[in-house]
């Protein structure tokens, strides 16, 4: 496990990527990812949860009892993740009206209980936070990437501007949840087969 | 004290979760008005929007010169004579595909002609079911005549009804189960604005 923040980031944003190696936060992959703007958003809020609540994991750690460790780390997750819903209620409206019931599901997300469990419950706060916002911020980026395609080619729109020209046809699937799968599944090829063949590289 | 003790444990449990709630409904308890104040106005809006009523920069300003005296928290049938003409605001809940369609219907005096519709809150499909919220398919319905009391959500063409005359709008190409939903709640609120305007 790497302790530098550096050495850290890169694991989190690449080599250990918490979508795309971990395979985990997948449910929110396919529900939110059709519209640039909520998947921002969504990305914003995972980064925002993961990031306090591995923190204030790492700051209770001496006092959490082992019996209950986990349904703590629920409990603080479960904290931050209603202080989110609140706080975009009652500033942002509009985005909470469009998000809906999934920041509520920020709470079912892996990435966060395996960043407070792994990385949270042995190290440092500062260390704790930073892990936890650069994990959201490797969730982030894949999310973004696989939201591009689907707003693109189900809406033509990025970020809600029109961009593609009326007579090309939209792709219904796209807009809805099984086109995820297959782009998740598409990206999970391209990066596998780019980190074996740098490994296959470096090997030889 | 022993870490892993009973004892511990359960003092430790209850202080967590006591704090972290305490902390919960502060917050709640802060925000509330804000809440609130956003929904009333989102919900004033709607029904101005319906009734064909500009909502100006003051909404409430305009709701209560619009409708004085009826406060949303108490009827959900909103009547008001604007420019001389009749008109009647009802406020429909019903099932969609996925889940409750919330919204307010504007219709006139006789209901035999809608004015207007605005859809307030729904969770269908982005993009989809989703898209009866557009003004596109909102507008379909404004001025339609409906002597029949009654209106057909067409299987989705991508060709907008402009017809008021047809008793006829169209559906949402790819969200006919959600154009469906919206048949049967529409024309649920006509029957339901005649039974409770007709004893006036």
């Amino acid at each position: 496990m790497a302790d530098r923040p550096a050495d850290i980031l890169k694991d989190n944003l690449w080599f250990n990527n918490p979508v795309f190696i971990q395979i985990l936060g997948i449910c929110s992959t396919l529900a939110v990812t059709n519209n640039l703007t909520n998947t921002f958003i969504m990305s914003m809020g995972v980064m925002f949860v993961t990031g306090f609540s591995s923190f204030t994991v790492s700051v209770m750690k001496t006092l959490i009892p082992r019996k209950v460790r986990m349904i703590v780390q629920t409990l603080i997750i479960a904290f931050y993740v209603i202080i989110l819903d609140i706080l975009l209620r009652a500033y942002l409206p509009d985005i909470s009206k469009a998000l809906g019931p999934y920041v509520g599901l920020i709470i079912t997300n892996c990435i966060i209980m395996g960043r407070a469990e792994a990385f949270g419950q042995s190290n440092g706060p500062l260390l704790s936070f930073w892990d936890g916002i650069t994990s959201g911020l490797g969730y982030a980026w894949v999310l973004m990437a696989i939201a591009f395609v689907r707003e693109l080619l189900g809406f033509g729109t990025l970020f809600g501007i029109p961009v593609l020209p009326t007579f090309i046809p939209r792709w219904t699937i796209m807009v809805m949840a099984p086109s995820a799968f297959f782009l998740m599944g598409g990206l999970l090829w391209i990066i596998k087969t780019i980190m074996l063949k740098k490994e296959a590289n470096s090997g030889a | 004290m022993k870490k892993d003790g009973f004892l511990y444990t359960v003092i430790f449990s209850f202080i967590v979760a006591f704090v972290f709630v305490f902390f919960l409904s502060l917050a709640n308890q802060i925000t509330k008005p804000i809440v609130e104040a956003t929904q009333k106005a989102g919900f004033y809006t709607s029904v101005l929007n319906a009734a064909g009523i500009d909502p100006g920069n003051d909404v409430k300003a305009t709701f209560d010169a619009a409708f004085p005296g009826e406060d949303p928290d108490v009827v959900d049938l909103f009547t008001t004579q604007w420019n001389g003409q009749s008109i009647l605001v009802r406020r429909f809940s019903g099932p969609g595909l996925w889940g409750t369609i919330t919204g307010v219907l504007a219709v006139n005096g006789q209901v035999d002609q809608i004015i207007g519709l605005e859809i307030i809150s729904h969770s269908e499909t982005p993009g989809l079911g989703g898209r009866i919220e557009e003004d596109w398919f909102k507008n379909q319905f404004r001025g339609e005549n409906i002597p029949s009391g009654r209106i057909v959500v067409k299987k989705g063409t991508g060709e907008v009804d402009n017809n008021p005359n047809n008793q006829q709008v169209d559906g949402i190409t790819g969200a006919s189960l959600t154009s469906k939903s919206m048949e049967t709640i529409i024309n649920d609120t006509i029957q339901r604005i005649k039974l409770e305007a007709g004893g006036n």
